[in-house]
């Protein structure tokens, strides 16, 4: 989507609280945009393209709600650049403080689409503030959600006794086959932006301010949404399946099951952020009959139906038999990760698709950036403990990478996320 | 060796205007408050605002000349980062890493009569004119300009040092290969690998006289230094790696092997020639540092420096010593300039040189083990993590003693 400097300048001051200005961008910028390329005589698959693409570079979000982070309730951006980090030995709390504290200026300055100092800077002999790739590209809906891991409560900073109620390493899970190199971390970044290049920019230029503080652990570069938000179409995920059908969406249930409130009163409108790499052997999967592939998820592949019923959002009757078997397995996925079996219990999920390119069989190495939300960590924990044991998908999926993350609440002008962590 | 290196012209030292106190076509605004000035020093605070636009407002735009102290506090602005007071374009105080929510930072200068300027980078106002009073100061070069201009001239000194033990290096090289002896050329090739790695960033932009800048015929660095991966097939291979090759490859020194040495050591001859006109200037001691670092990060710890005998660690130890000199002779300026960049560029270099220490051998020549692809595959990301650190605070000194001239 080409963008049009002018009308992201345009949107920039008036009406800043996060209200998508889609309709105003269609009307006035897109349609010139699609106008000119016409013109250009791209005819019809411009034209087609143009049509297809609603995506809005000038489309913003406020940080500085005080109230919760963006990027969890937001509904979900196309792309998304997941980092984890590690405090740098010897660093001290004030440092973690200054990194906190930079980061949250500089993650709202990315989010209104502006440079995080000077891309030219005047003095010639000077080094480039900001590294400029994203100059232009508007805010994109950018989010940057930033999680504090277990290690930043331990004894180097002197911040255990802050620690949140429910942020421990995650315990050992079955069929966990994570490796080292993508696992944990004491700090988290996930930039999400209908635009790919400003999700990279802002984890680039983050990761590059955090240089001598913390190093980089880990990163997934997420190029589709694998989870639905409130008012979107369910995506897909990489084995053809709707994914998110029976996400959370209600404000009862982001209050019920997303935000902490029975937490360290620092942590209150804070919440849990979850992430597991989750490698799929996607030829395995292509070459599975779809009748097997649909009683593997529990649903039909095109319309997304529960085994039991007819549309997308029917809810599923698992108690449902035909010649006395169960329409939906009880090892289907929907089966074992639904709340009706789980004590009700229901998480957010907020997901990617993902490709690292080949893998060193020259297999396609690709799968799921799965992110999800909760209040406390053992719903996931739970959820997972079944699916690692009895999930017909195990044997498609492998989870090789995991992180466990508290998410404190957004600041209010003139604050950082985690201040109170340190008065 | 990189390719395509900049050529650096020799000899030209661009004599820098003295700097003059009065900007010219900068009005003095006299209309403010004057500072508040306390028996000790004059103070003056500097709040940041955000909104709809960034703003940079000073208490005072006049002071008495004196010790000022300047407040910085960062309410709300998320495009100001950092705030500079200058002196006709020279930094003489500052701030960094000003974000909101953190505690309000300070810093004292003591300032003559005049006109200087807070420069806010990021705010709808950049440049502020603050007008002292009072007597003018003794010398505007003061002790910055100074300081900056022994280190140059000291590191001059380093260079030539370093240059002479090459040649001596070189020649005992020269030695072992005509002798036919392959386990001592191996040691003396060793011993004279980093000479040249200590100071490559000021010598590697050097063309023989009757030479094309583009022509590697004439490319001192390329005749002495190039490796396998970036070869020119009109040239050919010369230098010390084509002896590595040979030495470590073949396992055997013929006589082209002999006389790709004999050739080396006319090349080194050479550059001693052309490095002896070389004169610096405070930001090339910086550029240069920076430079040797990014060596390290492009070839050493990939391992493809030393292709063939995995000497790639005392490459490494050289690039690092050679950057840490030309910063220790900037050191006594900087440390005036901007003590906590100073600060942070030391404990980094600590880190990288504990780091290092870590694969020291003497009983190896050259003093490191080699860098094997076990070693590589273990240890290269946290040795990248700890330059790339190094290499981010250095890279910021050029400006700062580039406007302190």
């Amino acid at each position: 989507m080409t963008v049009d400097p002018d009308s992201t300048a345009d949107a920039g001051a008036s009406d800043r609280p996060g209200i998508s200005r889609r309709g105003l961008f269609l009307g006035t910028a897109g349609g010139a945009v699609a106008g000119a390329l016409l013109g250009g005589g791209g005819g019809y698959a411009i034209g087609h393209t143009v049509a297809q693409d609603d995506s809005d570079s000038a489309l913003e979000y406020p940080f500085y709600t005080g109230l919760h982070q963006s990027g969890i309730d937001t509904p979900p951006q196309r792309y998304s650049m997941f980092m984890s980090f590690d405090m740098a030995d010897g660093t001290t709390r004030s440092d973690l403080q200054v990194l906190l504290a930079r980061w949250s200026a500089s993650i709202a300055q990315l989010m209104k689409g502006l440079p995080v100092g000077q891309v030219q800077p005047n003095r010639t002999d000077a080094v480039a503030g900001d590294t400029g790739e994203a100059l232009d590209l508007g805010p994109s809906g950018l989010t940057v959600t930033l999680g504090l891991g277990p290690g930043i409560f331990d004894s180097r900073f002197g911040l255990s006794a802050k620690r949140p109620t429910h942020l421990r390493d995650l315990p050992t899970l079955p069929s966990d086959n994570l490796t080292a190199a993508t696992t944990g971390g004491d700090l988290g970044l996930q930039a999400c932006a209908d635009d790919p290049q400003v999700a990279y920019h802002a984890i680039r230029d983050l990761a590059r301010m955090a240089r001598g503080t913390a190093t980089t652990h880990w990163t997934v570069m997420g190029f589709g949404r694998a989870s639905a938000g409130p008012a979107q179409k369910t995506p897909r995920n990489l084995m053809g399946f709707k994914d998110g059908t029976r996400n959370i969406s209600t404000p009862e249930d982001y209050a019920k099951f997303v935000w902490t409130d029975d937490d360290q009163a620092w942590m209150h409108g804070g919440s849990y952020q979850v992430v597991r790499k989750i490698q799929m052997n996607i030829e395995i999967w292509d070459a599975d009959g779809v009748h097997d592939q649909q009683s593997v998820f529990g649903r039909t592949k095109t319309e997304g139906a529960p085994l039991s019923g007819h549309l997308e959002h029917d809810t599923p009757d698992f108690a449902k038999t035909k010649g006395g078997v169960p329409v939906i397995s009880p090892t289907a996925h929907i089966a074992l990760a639904a709340h009706e079996n789980n004590g009700g219990i229901k998480i957010l999920r907020r997901g990617y698709n993902y490709t690292d390119g080949l893998d060193q069989y020259a297999q396609l190495d690709a799968g799921l950036l799965f992110v999800a939300y909760m209040n406390n960590p053992k719903n996931f924990i739970t959820l997972q403990t079944k699916l690692g044991a009895s999930d017909r998908l195990n044997e498609y999926i492998s989870h090789i990478g995991s992180a466990l993350f508290a998410v404190p609440p957004a600041p209010k002008a003139g604050g950082y996320i985690g201040e109170k962590l340190f008065s | 060796m990189s390719p395509a290196k900049n050529v650096r012209s020799l000899a030209i030292v661009a004599t820098i205007a003295a700097a003059a106190f009065a900007l010219a076509g900068c009005a003095s605004t006299t209309t403010a408050d004057t500072a508040s000035s306390s028996s000790a020093a004059t103070q003056i605070a500097v709040t940041l605002n955000g909104g709809s636009q960034d703003t940079c407002e000073l208490s005072a735009t006049t002071a008495k000349a004196g010790p000022v102290t300047f407040t910085v506090t960062n309410k709300t602005s998320t495009a100001i980062t950092e705030v500079e007071l200058l002196s006709a374009d020279r930094i003489i105080g500052e701030k960094e890493n000003l974000a909101p929510g953190l505690s309000p930072v300070k810093f004292t200068v003591t300032l003559g009569g005049g006109n200087y300027q807070v420069y806010c980078p990021g705010a709808v106002k950049e440049m502020q004119t603050l007008v002292v009073s009072g007597q003018e100061a003794a010398a505007p070069k003061g002790g910055v300009t100074g300081l900056l201009k022994q280190g140059t001239d000291g590191y001059a000194k380093y260079v030539s040092g370093v240059l002479s033990n090459m040649t001596t290096a070189v020649a005992n090289l020269n030695t072992a290969v005509q002798s036919g002896d392959v386990a001592q050329a191996k040691t003396e090739y060793a011993l004279a690998r980093p000479y040249y790695e200590r100071i490559e960033s000021d010598v590697d932009g050097f063309a023989l006289p009757g030479f094309k800048a583009t022509d590697n015929a004439g490319n001192l660095d390329y005749l002495i230094d190039m490796r396998a991966s970036n070869l020119d097939p009109v040239v050919g291979w010369h230098g010390f790696h084509a002896i590595e090759r040979d030495l470590w490859q073949g396992g055997a020194i013929t006589d082209s092997t002999k006389q790709l040495s004999t050739e080396l050591v006319s090349n080194v001859a050479k550059l001693n020639t052309l490095a002896a006109k070389l004169t610096y200037k405070p930001e090339d001691l910086a550029n240069g540092a920076a430079s040797l670092l990014e060596e390290v990060q492009t070839e050493k710890i990939k391992g493809e420096e030393e292709d063939f005998s995995h000497l790639d660690l005392i490459d490494f130890a050289a690039n690092v010593e050679g950057a840490q000199q030309a910063f220790a002779f900037l050191e006594p300026g900087m440390k005036k300039i901007d003590p906590d960049l100073t600060k942070q560029v030391n404990t980094q270099f600590a880190n990288v040189t504990t780091l290092l220490d870590k694969y020291k051998d003497p009983t190896a020549p050259g003093g490191y083990v080699t860098y094997t692809a076990a070693l590589k595959a273990t240890d290269a990301a946290t040795l990248s993590q700890a330059v790339q650190a190094l290499q981010d605070p250095l890279s910021k000194i050029a400006e700062k003693v580039a406007t302190a001239q």
